[in-house]
């Protein structure tokens, strides 16, 4: 195990170098002066831009200057973003947790919805059920997740006026900032309207989580359904029927776990597809979130906050996928099934 | 009383180049008490009839048998939980390849636990009967020779040797105290101590409690000390079954000669470096199986006749399916 964890350190370690060195090149790859790409100041004379070139040790070599970024950013100074003049890290603080909170919820209700999809048709593989949900799939699979959030935002709130279009919550309440979490800062907030800001910040939140659910769950239930159908093939399957327990005993005891042990990894691995997919909803649904702060940026020009948010993606998708191989490994019983090399 | 009576089974199996018969009417029959030995190369069927026997096979394979009975009811006809009831109580398997038939995710113990049969706990409270599970299987490991039994039992498959796995998922099938035990290569792989062991035990367990066993194997020398009826199987069909003891002084089919004498012999005026006799060739796959009898190409005396699939006949109680029979004196 411990070596286990030094090897996934070494991993993290390694990726977060290249993430850094990356968005330190981006520095020098962006048109204009690295020095204001970094740093987002635009200095008033020529004195101001030397005491900058110093600080930011500009005068160094390049080695030097990458070490200095590195400190910088070890120690919160992501730079200023150019349009807003805030520090680009507070902004990203203040973002990243709605998309987190949209992810979050997606990816919940995507397992939620194809795991116990997946189970149905892979029980009944190769029979209309499995061919129904294959082929449900396969569509939610293929629609393009902002033509699909445009369509959902016709029918439901244009079309039928159930739900609101935009927005996070509506512009009636004002809800204090605490964790970023919106649900959680209305728990927190102990307004008097609290119980209507639930219910309309749900409303808000419908739309974009089901349009990410309807395209990540679909890839939840066609993995879901291959390792049931694998499993449900194997000797030890036949075995427990031999041995006269039931169907469901032996999908409960035999077949749950030998199930989803191997699909977990892959489901944390569509996390990161699902991030991006919730950046696009962002966008389509004014969901205040990094994705969208991303694109604003990205229409202004605004460099160091394109540098920030791309550093601080990554960081965010390589913490959760370590920690959450690490987590899955410790809950593994199989785990130390391949450490030495088997014939 | 017939115990096991099949007769004529014919298992489909769907393949991409169509329908193929993996059995072709394969007899069976197994008395009370009795030891039956079922033998034949890898791939020649003998480990689909036993999940034939127990039901676990894919439902989409077309099963058909002129009789599969078991003491009288019928297995193919009853409903899914009679027979899963039937299974539970009165029959146990141990398949081949054990670490692959137990549960990778599970310790031995907890596979153990969940095989002892709700009717052996019926004594205690419901509180006792944790303890009372554990007591049995450790009797029954103790019984096929693990003597470390909680070692054994924190264990998971991939922990233990093959060795060890054979012999939880004997005591898993001895546990349910069967009327008979279906053992698919059990040995397999066993060093020879273990393997006497295991073949001691199962002989005891055939005198003392009247056990039958439907061995299933490739030992020509074990089964022959052990069974007392042998079913000689090729490319998934029967081509001759009777006594043990008629078999071996007169094979009447051509391939039980051959399977006889392919054993290794250990006669003293035996040439160095003799060749293993053998036939020619392998066991045809199950997409290329010739028509008529399917040891056709490989047959010492096959003729014309051999593209007709031979009838089943007998002399008394000794059935062979061949149109050249051996030892026949003057045919």
């Amino acid at each position: 195990m411990m070596s286990y964890l030094l090897r996934r350190l070494n991993l993290l370690v390694i990726t977060a170098f290249i993430v850094t060195v990356a968005s330190f090149a981006l520095v020098y790859l962006f048109p204009g002066d690295p020095l204001i790409n970094l740093t987002g100041i635009v200095p008033a004379n020529s004195e101001a831009y030397a005491q900058l070139q110093q600080e930011y040790a500009f005068d160094k070599n390049l080695f030097m200057q990458y070490v200095h970024y590195i400190q910088e950013i070890y120690q919160g100074n992501w730079g200023l973003s150019i349009s807003s003049h805030n520090s680009v890290l507070d902004e990203i603080l203040l973002f990243l947790p709605a998309t987190l909170e949209l992810s979050v919820y997606a990816l919940v209700l995507s397992t939620v919805i194809g795991i116990p999809l997946g189970f149905w048709a892979g029980l009944r593989y190769q029979r209309p059920v499995d061919y129904g949900i294959l082929s449900a799939s396969l569509l939610g699979y293929s629609l393009p997740v902002f033509w699909l959030g445009l369509i959902l935002i016709l029918f439901f709130s244009l079309n039928l006026g159930w739900l609101p279009m935009s927005g996070r919550i509506s512009l009636l309440y004002d809800i204090p900032h605490y964790s970023g979490f919106i649900l959680l800062d209305i728990l927190h907030s102990g307004l008097a309207e609290s119980q209507a800001a639930m219910q309309d910040a749900v409303n808000h939140l419908i739309l974009p989580t089901l349009s990410i659910t309807i395209v990540t769950s679909s890839i939840v239930i066609r993995i879901t359904r291959r390792s049931v159908t694998e499993v449900m093939e194997s000797d030890y399957i036949k075995a427990a029927t031999a041995r006269g327990l039931s169907r469901g005993q032996i999908l409960w005891r035999h077949g749950l776990r030998n199930t989803l042990l191997p699909i977990l990894p892959q489901l944390v691995l569509q996390f990161t597809a699902l991030l991006t997919n919730a950046m696009i909803v962002e966008v389509i649904f004014s969901w205040p979130g990094i994705g969208n702060w991303l694109l604003q940026a990205i229409y202004q020009q605004d460099f160091p906050a394109i540098r920030g948010g791309m550093l601080a993606v990554s960081a965010v998708v390589i913490i959760f996928t370590l920690s959450m191989d690490v987590l899955l490994r410790l809950i593994n019983p199989l785990k130390d099934r391949d450490v030495h090399g088997t014939i | 009383m017939l115990l096991l009576d099949i007769k004529n089974l014919t298992v489909e199996i769907d393949t991409s180049t169509g329908w193929v018969k993996a059995l072709d009417k394969v007899s069976l029959h197994l008395k009370k008490g009795e030891i039956s030995a079922l033998v034949g190369e890898s791939g020649s069927g003998k480990s689909l009839i036993v999940r034939t026997i127990v039901g676990a096979i894919p439902d989409r394979w077309r099963i058909t048998a002129d009789r599969m009975t078991w003491k009288g009811q019928d297995l193919l006809s009853m409903s899914a939980q009679q027979r899963r009831k039937i299974i539970r109580n009165e029959m146990s398997v141990v398949f081949q390849n054990a670490n692959h038939s137990l549960d990778p995710t599970a310790s031995l113990g907890q596979q153990l636990r969940e095989s002892v049969p709700a009717n052996q706990l019926e004594e205690v409270s419901f509180w006792q009967r944790k303890a009372l599970r554990t007591d049995i299987i450790v009797k029954y490991l103790h019984k096929v020779g693990i003597k470390d039994h909680q070692q054994c039992m924190r264990a998971y498959p991939h922990q233990v040797p093959d060795d060890i796995c054979q012999k939880v998922m004997l005591a898993m099938a001895l546990v349910s105290k069967p009327e008979l035990l279906i053992a698919d290569d059990p040995t397999m792989g066993m060093e020879i101590t273990s393997k006497v062991q295991i073949l001691r035990l199962l002989t005891k367990l055939n005198q003392t409690q009247n056990l039958s066993i439907l061995f299933i194997g490739h030992d020509l020398s074990a089964i022959a000390n052990m069974a007392t009826h042998m079913t000689v199987l090729y490319s998934g069909q029967t081509v001759e079954s009777g006594k043990i003891g008629w078999l071996h002084k007169r094979p009447l089919h051509p391939y039980t000669k051959a399977l006889l004498d392919s054993a290794p012999s250990f006669r003293k005026d035996l040439a160095p470096k003799s060749t293993l006799s053998s036939l020619d060739g392998t066991i045809p796959t199950l997409q290329h199986l010739p028509i008529g009898c399917r040891l056709g190409p490989r047959c010492p005396r096959a003729q014309k006749e051999c593209v007709k699939t031979p009838k089943m006949r007998h002399i008394s109680s000794h059935f062979y399916s061949c149109h050249f029979p051996l030892n026949r004196g003057g045919k």
